[in-house]
């Protein structure tokens, strides 16, 4: 298990992994000791905006992934799973492929005390949250994603397809960020108000507050251990 | 001329009317590729797909623009294939 990474070795060890054929799972669980902001690839042409808006010493970067940006810091534990093309945790489409590790984070959580779940997806049009802030990972709801009883985001799934191999990465608020940091880097101070609504953090159950970012990430570790052993 | 297209099985379990992303484009028109090479990143449900040649040729016609979306089917450019 990794303890300790930026986003960029985060990045650059997904992006070695699928720069060649997978042949069997591969994951890493990870730490983000310091606050970084992350935007998805179709927010590419913001960058240098959002680089020259975030405070200094705050590094901004583009993942290869969709989805929108994200504030990664000592708040959140990331996982990042690679599968092979044809893994039988792919079958059953695209959505539906998102299922496994949203309920693992989501049962992961309900053992720890969190109130968690899933994303379950619904009928077309009754799926979206109300008022989502759409720049935001954390302020919209995908398939499976993972949220507390009050529908408040916990977990943001992403994935990346190749023909070599699929990456998934999720993002677990362990504990709140400051959301101010990131609207004010994105142009959108407005909006803090509304992610501090949509979000919530593990720390907030009764049961989990004396859980730390490290022990989250063991137990993702071990849950992924069994998963894709 | 092949029309270039995201595979249609990847739309298989997506909500009805949901419409994916061209990210960016990896070629530009008129520059010869060859099969299987990455042509275009696109999104769909907050997954990046690589979409690839289906055969050596030429890309002909950018159809979708970097930052434009497309339905299900539609084609994102055009191949004229190499004879």
């Amino acid at each position: 298990m990794r303890v300790a990474a930026t986003i960029a070795d985060e990045h650059a060890w997904v992006s070695g992994v699928l720069g060649a054929p997978v042949a069997a799972a591969q994951w890493r669980v990870w730490l983000y000791p310091a606050a970084e902001i992350v935007l998805g690839c179709s927010q590419r042409a913001l960058h240098e905006e959002v680089a020259r808006r975030a405070p200094p010493g705050v590094p901004v970067s583009v993942r290869p992934s969709g989805g929108g940006a994200v504030l990664a810091g000592p708040w959140m534990v990331g996982a990042s799973v690679v599968l092979p093309p044809g893994h039988r945790l792919l079958a059953g489409g695209l959505v539906a492929s998102y299922r496994w590790l949203g309920e693992l984070h989501a049962q992961l959580m309900q053992e720890a005390g969190v109130d968690a779940r899933e994303v379950v997806p619904q009928p077309a049009g009754s799926q979206a949250a109300a008022d989502p802030v759409r720049w935001a990972c954390f302020g919209s709801l995908s398939p499976w994603e993972v949220t507390d009883a009050a529908g408040r985001k916990l977990t943001g799934l992403a994935q990346q397809r190749r023909r070599g191999g699929v990456a998934f990465s999720a993002g677990t608020l362990v504990s709140r960020p400051d959301w101010r940091v990131l609207c004010e880097a994105l142009g959108a101070p407005a909006d803090a108000a509304r992610l501090e609504r949509m979000t919530a953090a593990c720390d907030e159950a009764p049961g989990a507050s004396g859980i730390d970012a490290l022990e989250w990430a063991a137990r993702i570790d071990r849950a992924l251990r069994i998963a894709l052993g | 001329m092949t029309a270039i297209t995201l595979d249609d099985a990847v739309w298989k379990d997506v909500e009805e009317g949901t419409e994916a992303l061209v990210d960016r484009w990896l070629v530009a028109e008129g520059e010869p590729v060859r099969a299987g090479q990455p042509l275009v990143s696109v999104v769909l449900v907050k997954t990046t797909f690589e979409v690839t040649a289906p055969a050596d040729g030429v890309l002909e016609r950018i159809l979708v623009a970097a930052g434009e979306t497309f339905a299900r089917g539609a084609p994102i450019g055009t191949l004229r294939e190499s004879r």
